[in-house]
């Protein structure tokens, strides 16, 4: 139960961490690139091929945190559904047992 | 800082956070079309006064259409001859009309010395280039476009 909520807290932050990462990135990159071309320490070109590296790498990044963040979501599902069903099975095996009991009475 | 508080600035970071996203996506797709586009588009180079007598200039006339602002730089050609010699041309007798407006057909023409290196007669095919400084809203980028196999007789 524990490493379940463990790993429930860890996605949480790395949700968290994207979120910030979305709000932050765009303006960051705009607010650089603007002053590197107004000063002409970069020209366009080289702002458009940096964006869409750093876009291309985000979108990799993301699709693969994905993918594993789904993989993980499914086997915590898996053991949470697999661990009710457990505790499903006791709680019909004491019912049984006080059922016996009473009609031992 | 009060729930309020965060929530009024989690939003306005949202707000800023899409405003920039929708900025650099239409500057990025903006960029790729002003970069990839031609300077001239429906462009037809001729010379109008073949054949040319040695004691005559060429005559070339143009017609085409600018995507963009653009102003040329440098305008050259190179006469290939058939058995493989190749002329530069460069010196005009007669200038083109620069920096043409956008968006219309406009045509244009030039006069063009022949080279006293061309002492051999027969068919030419010119290669006319031009280097351009182009704007497009904010950006600024150098062009090169070549117009190949312009048929020039020297008589």
């Amino acid at each position: 139960m524990d490493k379940i909520k463990a790993t429930d807290q860890e996605i949480e932050k790395q949700v968290e961490r994207w979120d910030l990462f979305a709000r932050i990135a765009p303006t960051v990159f705009l607010l650089i690139n603007v002053i590197l071309v107004i000063t002409k320490t970069i020209d366009f070109e080289t702002a458009f091929w940096v964006g869409l590296a750093l876009f291309a790498m985000t979108a990799v990044t993301w699709w693969f945190w994905t993918i594993f963040t789904i993989r993980r979501l499914i086997r915590l599902l898996n053991r949470a559904s697999k661990n009710l069903g457990e505790v499903r099975e006791e709680f019909r095996e004491v019912s049984q047992e006080v059922d016996k009991l009473k009609n031992g009475q | 800082m009060g729930n309020r508080s965060y929530i009024i600035i989690k939003a306005i970071a949202n707000v800023i956070s899409g405003l920039s996203m929708v900025t650099l996506i239409t500057l990025g797709v903006m960029w790729m079309s002003f970069d990839n586009a031609f300077v001239f588009q429906d462009v037809k180079i001729e010379v109008v006064n073949n054949p040319v007598t040695r004691e005559q200039d060429i005559e070339f006339m143009m017609i085409g259409t600018k995507k963009h602002e653009c102003n040329s730089k440098t305008v050259y050609g190179v006469a290939y001859h058939r058995d493989g010699h190749t002329h530069r041309l460069d010196k005009f007798t007669k200038q083109y009309t620069r920096n043409t407006r956008p968006g219309e057909p406009i045509p244009n023409q030039w006069h063009m010395a022949i080279p006293d290196d061309m002492i051999n007669g027969g068919e030419y095919r010119v290669s006319m280039t031009g280097e351009f400084v182009c704007n497009y809203f904010i950006f600024q980028a150098e062009k090169s476009q070549t117009y190949d196999n312009i048929l020039l007789v020297v008589k």
